[in-house]
């Protein structure tokens, strides 16, 4: 234990952003933004409120992760041009020693 | 303000067979955003800066006005290129910024700069203590408490069939909301609306001596009676925001607390910026319900559904956004859609401006809530500063539309769209006073 998670973030690209040994308990969102990974902007800070750090989720992992809450589902619907039946705001998952491994693509965000 | 736009606009005249690009650069070389004409219908303005010129020196102001979408967007995006702090602080009070200050420090128990209008990294510390208290899902929460608000306001007005859209219902709404928020049980709203004006007034670069020092002493009053709650909380901590302020702590953060007047300014800050934009937002939509029926309608049709209702709050932002013109300053000298600008350029960022860009959002003066991209438009700008309280605006809005639609029908204007006065200001499109009639639903 305590030797963390592993995540990968596929940029707009195609270029692979692998983190090993993730301290699980922060968000997704928060490790992409600690590594500048691209399309990563996360405005608000992560307060599930401007979809900047919109994700697709592999869809092996897409059971895990668990679909978008209410509210995260209406944030996503305000960029229903880029939304995807795996969309997620990666500021609303929550690192976890099961999403070991986790894989997702960035989504574009139009700017 | 499809209706009013449609109206000659602008200080330029018009003359007929005239092409639209003379018409535009006439008005770009005769015009100010200050000139009062310009500043309450600004649509044509706008239009033709981002069709000329893009980045425009406005002569008067003495700053480059930002108008299109993808420039915007480059500032918003790099904050130590483009600086809030520079860019703010030579708005602030601009002209009589020494006066200012030692009326705030004689009267007002000190000048307190606002921690939040800061750069990075300095910026990230002050942000990181305020974000939670503003998500998504937090703010949820406050949903019954504004619909009762809400409930209770339009309950004061709705047996008369007619009202004042600012005076009877945004502006009390808007401030009852924050101040439960803050934790603030009696206050006079006339007062807070006077204040709220007071402190935007200082970034809104239409105001002169006179009314400064009205201002200043105004935002004495505002800060001498956010000192004395701020006091108390330090001693008595409550479940409220302004306890949350005082006693806060940013962990592992070499500086975890807030000094007394950082947490003013951001007191200061939260009081002001909940309340003035949120209630333009909600007079906008109801001068919207008056001048477009089918706006109306839509609005009834979307009432029972979330998705849509949260739609129809998007697309109103977007097509009128309360906060039209925050300041930048460059830190260094950079090429900006085209133009190249020195060190220490002042811009002000038109966010109507890029709403209404048509390759963006196409068709951009009709009210459609059915655009795949909502999201994008900057009424909340956008980048490290954008609007903290972006939930809670929304919720609120959400819920009054949802609450005046259930409860009237048949709005309109009582005096001609064209009589409306603006308040005189660069950094907000607020509507001073808006007489409705309406009939109530049965």
């Amino acid at each position: 234990m305590a030797m963390g998670v592993t995540v990968t973030f596929v940029e707009e690209g195609g270029a692979e952003r692998k983190f090993e040994g993730v301290e699980p308990s922060q968000s997704l969102m928060e490790v992409g933004r600690t590594h500048g990974v691209s399309g990563i902007l996360a405005d608000c800070g992560g307060a599930c409120a401007c979809a900047t750090c919109h994700v697709y989720v592999d869809d092996a992992w897409m059971e895990k992760v668990g679909s978008a809450d209410a509210i995260e589902a209406e944030m996503l619907d305000l960029v229903s041009e880029f939304q995807k039946p795996n969309s997620r705001l990666s500021c609303q998952i929550r690192l976890r020693e099961e999403l070991d491994g986790l894989r997702v693509e960035v989504a574009p965000n139009g700017y | 303000m499809a209706a009013a736009e449609t109206q000659v606009t602008g200080s330029a005249p018009r003359e007929a067979g005239q092409s639209p690009a003379a018409q535009g650069s006439a008005l770009l070389g005769s015009a100010s955003l200050t000139d009062p004409a310009i500043s309450a219908q600004p649509t044509a303005y706008y239009d033709a800066m981002r069709a000329l010129d893009p980045v425009h020196y406005d002569e008067k102001l003495r700053m480059y006005l930002v108008s299109r979408y993808e420039d915007i967007q480059t500032v918003q995006r790099d904050p130590i290129t483009y600086s809030v702090e520079h860019g703010y602080k030579a708005q602030y009070a601009a002209g009589f910024f020494e006066e200012f200050q030692q009326i705030l420090e004689r009267d007002g128990q000190g000048y307190f700069p606002d921690a939040i209008m800061s750069d990075p990294p300095y910026h990230t510390r002050i942000r990181k203590l305020m974000d939670n208290a503003f998500s998504a899902h937090r703010v949820r929460q406050l949903e019954p408490l504004i619909e009762t608000i809400v409930r209770e306001t339009i309950e004061g007005f709705i047996d008369r069939g007619e009202c004042d859209g600012v005076k009877d219902f945004a502006v009390p709404v808007t401030i009852r909301v924050i101040c439960e928020q803050l934790g603030i049980d009696v206050y006079d709203a006339d007062k807070i609306q006077r204040w709220s004006i007071a402190v935007t007034q200082q970034i809104g670069r239409m105001q002169n001596r006179e009314q400064m020092i009205a201002n200043a002493r105004d935002i004495c009053d505002l800060q001498n009676f956010l000192i004395a709650h701020m006091r108390d909380r330090e001693a008595n901590p409550r479940e409220d925001m302004i306890s949350d302020l005082v006693h806060a702590r940013a962990e592992g953060e070499d500086n975890p607390t807030l000094a007394f007047g950082e947490a003013v300014s951001l007191v200061r800050a939260l009081m002001i910026a909940g309340n003035e934009t949120t209630a333009t937002a909600m007079s906008n939509m109801l001068y919207i319900l008056a001048t477009q029926p089918e706006v109306a309608e839509l609005l009834k049709e979307s009432a029972d559904d979330d998705r849509l209702l949260s739609r129809f709050v998007e697309e109103l932002l977007r097509i009128e956004p309360p906060v039209r013109g925050l300041s930048r300053m460059t830190t260094r000298p950079v090429e900006l859609g085209g133009r190249s600008l020195p060190e220490g350029a002042h811009l002000l960022l038109m966010y109507a401006s890029a709403n209404d860009q048509q390759d963006v959002f196409p068709c951009s003066r009709t009210f459609d809530m059915e655009r795949s991209n909502l999201g994008r438009h900057v009424s909340f700008g956008g980048g490290p500063h954008r609007c903290i309280g972006l939930s809670l605006a929304r919720m609120e809005i959400r819920v009054a539309a949802r609450e005046v639609i259930r409860r009237m029908e048949d709005f309109r204007l009582t005096v001609p769209a064209g009589d409306l006065k603006y308040l005189p200001t660069v950094a907000t499109h607020s509507i001073e006073c808006l007489p409705i009639a309406f009939s109530k639903r049965a």
